[in-house]
């Protein structure tokens, strides 16, 4: 009989240690609530341990996980006003690093917010112009599709070997729309052409809309 | 002494009626509203990147999951069934994000942690010893693994369910409540060497 009750409070003290951090955020149902409450009245050992409990709970609540200078990096970036040609914000000069598509997806969300918010003002400066661009330079030279399982590395080799800088995508057509010396396009096309992970590359008529 | 602190911490818990704004946020996404994505976007991206934050420990990598957590929302709001929390489906799809990125980079976790803590101005004494026992609590914490990591933010600072854990990480409850478990017993352990008067 004694053997049997030990038994018991040893099940019911397992479970209750098992279940006291969510007993710690009040997000128990009431079944779970109902048996932790009856152990904890009769152990002093597991009242202990909800102090630690609740303890820990408020140290790791108030652990400063955040890094400040990137989320504002970040916003800002969200925040930017969509390009006159509607294109990705690469920063003039800026290196197109290892974390560009995640820039890329980034500035995505901002155009998706900024079609919501700022879709009636009138078309902001663009933000990117190559370095040796002539003023009043086009919205893109060219239209690159990747395959959908190109790797970034892949991509920003691609980039690299046809001289050419993205500017504007992804497109709702998943495309990307570079930018090129004028002179340099056709040997851009032919490079990227023969990239491995390029499906298609079109040159973009000034007239024609990307 | 038990129900006035569990009282105060139900009173911080979810309301349920966050989760029927969500449902009426993704109703509008779903028809392409940006501005509902906007409320949204806003609701979930600071809790979503302290979740990766802890997660991954790495903050470029973070973000990067992070925006593609919340592009999945907008290119994809279909794929929520509405048999779960709208809160449970994000992050979800944040965890599964944040599981692929770390089978990609292979690179040692470093401790980017120290990027977060606070700077080293010269404060009252009081103020040292709490940065000094958060310093400790987040060495400790990326000692752990990305999973353990996880269901420690997710249950204190996210103050989810066990339940709704094992959803968004895809195991049994059972499963959640023994990789808590072993992970405030790890957090304990490494923590006692340098600070046994703080636990």
């Amino acid at each position: 009989m004694t053997g049997k009750i030990i038994r018991l409070h040893a099940r019911e003290h397992q479970e209750t240690q098992l279940l006291l951090p969510w007993y710690a955020n009040g997000r128990l149902e009431a079944p779970d609530q109902a048996r932790v409450e009856a152990h904890l009245k009769g152990c002093a050992r597991c009242r202990a341990e909800l102090e630690e409990e609740l303890r820990l709970k408020s140290d790791v609540a108030a652990l400063p996980l955040d890094v400040e200078h990137d989320r504002a990096a970040m916003l800002e970036r969200l925040n930017e006003p969509p390009p006159q040609h509607g294109g990705l914000s690469i920063r003039p000069g800026g290196r197109v690093g290892p974390t560009w598509l995640g820039w890329g997806v980034a500035a995505g969300l901002g155009v998706v917010l900024a079609l919501g918010f700022h879709a009636p003002r009138p078309a902001p400066p663009t933000l990117y112009h190559a370095q040796s661009a002539p003023a009043g330079n086009r919205p893109g030279d060219l239209v690159v599709l990747f395959r959908p399982d190109t790797t970034e590395s892949q991509i920003r080799a691609a980039l690299r070997a046809s001289g050419a800088r993205l500017v504007d995508g992804p497109t709702a057509a998943d495309a990307y729309v570079l930018s090129v010396p004028l002179p340099e396009r056709d040997r851009a096309l032919a490079e990227l052409r023969a990239s491995r992970g390029v499906i298609d590359a079109e040159p973009i008529d000034q007239a024609t809309a990307p | 002494m038990v129900g006035r602190q569990d009282r105060a911490l139900r009173a911080s818990a979810t309301v349920p009626s966050e989760d029927a704004r969500d449902v009426g946020l993704m109703e509008r996404i779903a028809r392409r509203d940006p501005r509902a994505f906007e409320e949204l976007y806003r609701s979930y991206h600071p809790r979503l990147r302290r979740f990766l934050f802890n997660m991954l420990r790495r903050p470029h990598l973070s973000d990067e999951v992070l925006n593609d957590t919340l592009l999945v929302v907008w290119r994809q709001p279909e794929r929520y069934n509405g048999r779960s929390k709208v809160s449970t489906w994000i992050y979800a799809i944040a965890y599964r994000q944040a599981l692929k990125a770390l089978r990609r980079c292979d690179d040692p976790v470093d401790d980017r942690a120290a990027e977060a803590r606070p700077s080293g101005e010269a404060g009252p004494e009081q103020q040292l010893g709490v940065r000094q026992a958060q310093d400790a609590l987040l060495r400790a914490m990326g000692e752990l693994s990305p999973d353990h990591r996880a269901v420690i933010d997710l249950t204190y600072f996210h103050q989810l369910g066990y339940r709704e854990i094992a959803e968004l990480m895809g195991c049994p409850p059972d499963t959640v409540k023994t990789r808590m478990f072993h992970a405030r017993r790890r957090l304990k352990t490494k923590l006692s060497g340098e600070l046994a008067d703080w636990l």
